[in-house]
């Protein structure tokens, strides 16, 4: 699919560029997000008649997305971090982390945080919602863990030597030197994972949140009729991590100096 | 030149203090009881062979390695694991690269104008305007705002004395600073040198640059095995050599 990037004027700088198309994609989202229930309803039933709750649903993905989409990368950070530490027991906590995490089904992982943890700790009785965030957040952030861990071993020892050598403590020489460049190698790895999310949140289903599958399996079995509305589900999906695609090439862009893309 | 600096550092304490420093990597015994000091304001040039310990010395005296014994004073400051050692005696000596590890994702004014800004605290505007200064002298003014990849080797090296030159050290460390260089670019980056030694730069610079090692040191140390073999003006080290290892050395570097 041809990128957003190439509608703006051949003479725009990369960054002029890449700022428009992360404007243009944010602001398609939340379009999007506000108003696809306007033209949704001029289509046939069982469509024009629940564009009210598609809508809904697709906002209620996107919030599961976002919200767990951002703290995973930073758990990400931190386990790869973790991974990466002199003190052993950061280390093993960080590999434990990632070892369970990655060695267990999400949708165990999402009926754990619901049903299991309240049960073992009272005080941790959340909103299916809130339950669905923090299990995603806590699977997505040990995937974006090992993708944070290879940028930051890319980057050359060099780097942090010419950093430390100019009196940089560690916080800016990770801030300024590592982190930049780390973050740039692990892009395309951490867009697969944030793609991945946005249709794992459909797992949130299994304890009830309404979310864009919720919605999508509700009004088949209301209509009979599967095959409209699961089409309609998949499209609004793919519309999705399509705007998300345009705006990660965009950043991916951002960061490209170099101009190695074409 | 030089004896007029010697006499200006006569009767204060060295600068740079080494005393008994022996590293070992592993079974190979990189220095071995290496004893020696730096004055304020003299350009010494380290040669040998490689392998010879002379850029880990170098990197000993700014703690990029450690050494597993004896002590070297900095400007006052012990070097040892002390984090808020290390900050403090990093500030005040600068480093250049061979492979001059530039930050690629800055442009050369930012390179510049980062360690100020996050070391001495200067706000934006004053540590770019003292960046611009410094790229300017040493010939980049034209560049300062290209990124390390739009540059050769030699400007890129420049660029990278210009910024640890924006720290105000009161020492630069050079490890073989035109070892990676194409040979028309090496010229240009000795020529910056010379300049910072004629404004009085404490300079420790290793290098198989002999000329330069003649023309600008006030010292020659010569590494043979982990060890200081010699020390020398260089007016006696390359004109009065006895040592037959290193007139064999001189021998073949000077082809």
């Amino acid at each position: 699919m041809n990128g957003l990037h190439s509608i703006w004027p051949k003479h725009w700088s990369r960054q002029a560029n890449s700022s428009a198309t992360m404007a243009l994609a944010a602001a398609l989202m939340l379009l999007i997000l506000w108003l696809m229930a306007i033209p949704m309803a001029h289509a046939p039933e069982p469509i024009g008649n629940n564009a009210q709750q598609f809508a809904e649903g697709t906002r209620v993905t996107v919030q599961l997305t976002l919200v767990a989409g951002l703290s995973g990368v930073l758990l990400g950070v931190l386990a790869a971090l973790g991974k990466l530490s002199k003190v052993a027991l950061l280390r093993w906590v960080a590999a434990t982390y990632i070892w369970i995490m990655r060695g267990t089904p999400l949708l165990v992982q999402v009926l754990f945080v619901y049903f299991a943890l309240p049960a073992i700790f009272p005080a941790l009785r959340m909103s299916d919602f809130a339950s669905a965030s923090i299990a995603l957040a806590l699977n997505v952030g040990a995937y974006n863990a090992e993708a944070i861990r290879a940028g930051l071993l890319a980057v050359p020892k060099g780097q942090i030597e010419a950093a430390r050598s100019l009196g940089l403590n560690r916080w800016f020489t990770f801030i300024d030197v590592t982190f930049p460049q780390a973050f740039k190698i692990s892009l395309p790895p951490l867009v697969n994972n944030i793609v991945a999310l946005l249709k794992d949140s459909s797992l949130a289903y299994a304890i009830g949140v309404v979310e864009l599958t919720n919605v999508g399996n509700r009004i088949q079995a209301a209509t009979f009729q599967p095959v409209a509305t699961l089409i309609t589900t998949a499209t609004i999906y793919l519309l999705l991590t399509t705007v998300m695609t345009q705006f990660s090439t965009a950043v991916e862009r951002r960061f490209d100096v170099e101009g190695k893309l074409a | 030149m030089s004896h007029a600096k010697q006499a200006d550092a006569a009767g204060k304490a060295p600068l740079i203090t080494v005393e008994g420093v022996n590293k070992r990597f592993g079974d190979h015994h990189v220095l071995v009881d290496v004893s020696t000091h730096f004055n304020a304001g003299e350009v010494a040039v380290i040669i040998g062979a490689s392998g010879s310990g002379k850029s880990t010395l170098l990197r000993t005296l700014n703690r990029l390695e450690t050494h597993d014994s004896g002590r070297i004073v900095v400007d006052g400051i012990v070097v040892d694991d002390n984090a808020k050692h290390l900050d403090a005696l990093r500030a005040e000596v600068g480093m250049v690269f061979q492979q001059f590890n530039l930050f690629p994702h800055l442009s050369a004014l930012e390179n510049v104008a980062l360690a100020p800004r996050r070391v001495r605290k200067l706000d934006r505007a004053a540590a770019l305007e003292r960046a611009a200064s410094l790229l300017d002298r040493v010939g980049l003014k034209a560049h300062q705002h290209k990124h390390p990849f739009q540059l050769s080797g030699g400007q890129q090296q420049r660029v990278a004395i210009a910024r640890a030159l924006a720290m105000q050290p009161r020492v630069m460390l050079f490890d073989e600073p035109t070892s990676a260089l194409d040979p028309e670019m090496v010229k240009e980056v000795l020529d910056v040198m010379k300049a910072l030694a004629r404004e009085g730069m404490t300079m420790i610079v290793v290098t198989h640059e002999m000329g330069f090692a003649r023309e600008v040191g006030d010292r020659i140390l010569f590494f043979d095995r982990g060890r200081i073999a010699c020390d020398a003006p260089p007016e006696q080290f390359f004109d009065r050599q006895d040592n037959d290892r290193i007139r064999a050395f001189l021998g073949q570097v000077a082809h």
